[in-house]
């Protein structure tokens, strides 16, 4: 079976630019928080750590 | 976020999830035997909002002699945490907590979440333990790191994210 050519520059790349997204997320998610009734986030948080 | 602190404590309300109830267990236990304690690391920001799972909580205790230890083993074993990774108290103390090595506590037949328990390693645990701030979760007692506290331990692209969530979880708390 022929393994599929690893391109590791732009491997390096994405990952580089998921690390942003990601940071820019927790911001978003911060600020959403900061707006939002305990009561509601912790529900949601809830059903993702009770899984 | 509702939340209320002042320099040494902060005051939070939010629907519990198994986490939550886990960190109030164990820390009711060591607050009963009146042993120092503080949680430190991933549930730090779990707590404060971050929509994760850990597989364990972490927590340091103050150094405690054996006598001490093995009311303490008892209390776990009463409010039905068990130890994962030692049969004996003489062995966890001995073996474990005294060379450097968490003891780790779950409900019976479970494995995860647990409990990651163990006596300071270093100066830096030590100032942690010192330093404890105090929240007061549902009006249950939880002790956490200062609020400034950063994890220099790990450099891996995971720890710097953590860190960055606590310290968002800090500004939370200035900003409400």
């Amino acid at each position: 079976m022929k393994t599929p050519k690893i391109d590791l520059k732009e491997i390096k790349k994405m990952k580089k630019q998921n690390f942003k997204e990601r940071l820019k997320f927790i911001d978003k998610y911060t600020e959403w928080l900061k707006k939002t009734k305990n009561k509601k986030w912790s529900r949601q948080q809830k059903k993702i750590i009770n899984k | 976020m509702e939340i209320k602190y002042s320099k040494n404590k902060i005051e939070l309300e939010k629907e519990l999830n198994a986490l939550d109830k886990l960190a109030i267990k164990i820390s009711t236990i060591l607050n009963k035997q009146d042993i120092k304690h503080v949680i430190v690391s991933g549930y730090i920001c779990i707590l404060f909002g971050r929509s994760r799972s850990s597989e364990n909580i972490d927590i340091i205790i103050e150094k405690i002699g054996p006598e001490k230890f093995e009311k303490l083993w008892k209390e776990t074993k009463n409010k039905e945490l068990h130890c994962i990774n030692a049969q004996k108290p003489k062995e966890a103390y001995n073996e474990y907590l005294t060379t450097g090595v968490a003891i780790r506590l779950s409900k019976k037949d479970e494995f995860i979440p647990n409990i990651e328990m163990k006596f300071p390693k270093n100066e830096l645990d030590a100032w942690t333990l010192k330093q404890r701030k105090q929240v007061l979760l549902n009006s249950h007692k939880l002790f956490i790191p200062p609020w400034n506290y950063k994890y220099h331990s790990n450099s891996s692209s995971e720890a710097k994210k953590t860190s960055r969530t606590q310290n968002t979880s800090t500004t939370l708390s200035k900003t409400n």
